[in-house]
């Protein structure tokens, strides 16, 4: 049980570190509403369950200038508030993709060598 | 789902949120988790935790979106800033230097007049131009017997170099760092202070 916790602890401070990335990732293949975002983060394999929801992060996005947003009427929907990524936005998303990129390289070379089994 | 988003609403009022930004970020989250309900989705699944704890969501994303009125004006901020300035303690050290030192001159003046030692020079202007100087200082001081009482210039005297020997003590400290960061600031190397 505690090292569910400690495992989810984790997952959520890397996760914590990368979301507004994946957000602005997914706004690049169209403008999205919040609770669509969310499915498209499911679809490409990211479940945020247990993690704090992205609204807050949206707003923080919006009042950063990394998003614009609008309101439309969503398919057989009421009208949404859409977001989509600004220029500042693109320009923070591909910064943030080489960073990434980077420390994930630089963090399997340091796990690589070890070979350890998940005991459940 | 509903209570869920009525609690939002009423965080939100307490926040003093913008009405037409509450109605927004409502309308929102309804719209939100009425499809998802509708797909089967949980409100734990849209939300995470917060789905949980509706006041503390509704006052990140209030936050976070920056619409929470400011916590006080700018000149209370600037007021603050001023009131927390003159309570360091050096701005403290200083007051007390300066009042140590006015003490100790009122003391000084008032033993120098009660001993008949403090001299003025009075013009000799008006109609008494003529009279020797021992009328105009009589005139200045209004005599020994109007004088203020000896002891309490003393008091005063013994309280201000007092408060003044305190005062220098503990700037010691502070001064001396301080002339220590100048002498270092334009020693070979370092920046010049011009």
């Amino acid at each position: 049980m505690r090292r569910m916790a400690a495992s989810e602890r984790r997952r959520s401070e890397l996760l914590r570190g990368v979301l507004d990335l994946c957000l602005l990732a997914v706004m690049e293949d169209g403008p999205a509403y919040g609770y669509e975002m969310t499915k498209r983060l499911r679809a490409r394999g990211l479940s945020i369950v247990g993690e704090g929801s992205i609204y807050p992060l949206l707003g923080r996005l919006e009042r950063d200038g990394l998003v614009k947003t609008y309101r439309a009427a969503s398919e057989g929907g009421p009208p949404r508030k859409y977001y989509r990524a600004s220029s500042a936005g693109r320009r923070v998303l591909a910064a943030g993709l080489s960073e990434w990129r980077a420390a994930r390289d630089a963090i399997d070379s340091v796990l690589a060598p070890v070979e350890a089994e998940v005991v459940p | 789902m509903i209570e869920f988003v009525e609690e939002c609403r009423r965080e939100w009022r307490r926040l003093r949120v913008p009405e037409p930004v509450a109605n927004e970020m409502a309308a929102d989250l309804e719209a939100d988790l009425s499809e998802a309900a509708a797909e089967g989705v949980s409100a734990e699944e849209v939300l995470g935790s917060s789905a949980f704890d509706p006041r503390s969501f509704a006052a990140r994303w209030a936050a976070e979106r920056g619409v929470l009125p400011q916590a006080s004006a700018p000149l209370d901020r600037a007021a603050l800033r001023l009131v927390a300035r003159a309570a360091s303690w050096r701005w403290l050290l200083l007051a007390a230097l300066v009042g140590s030192g006015l003490v100790a001159l009122l003391g000084a003046a008032l033993v120098a007049f009660r001993h008949g030692a403090g001299r003025m020079f009075v013009p000799a202007f008006g109609p008494h131009a003529s009279e020797p100087a021992r009328f105009w200082i009589a005139q200045a001081f209004g005599g020994p017997q109007s004088a203020p009482d000896a002891k309490v210039g003393v008091f005063l005297l013994a309280l201000g170099l007092g408060g003044l020997a305190v005062s220098m003590l503990l700037c010691t400290p502070w001064m001396t760092a301080a002339l220590a960061s100048r002498g270092a600031a334009r020693a070979p190397g370092g920046r010049s202070c011009r």
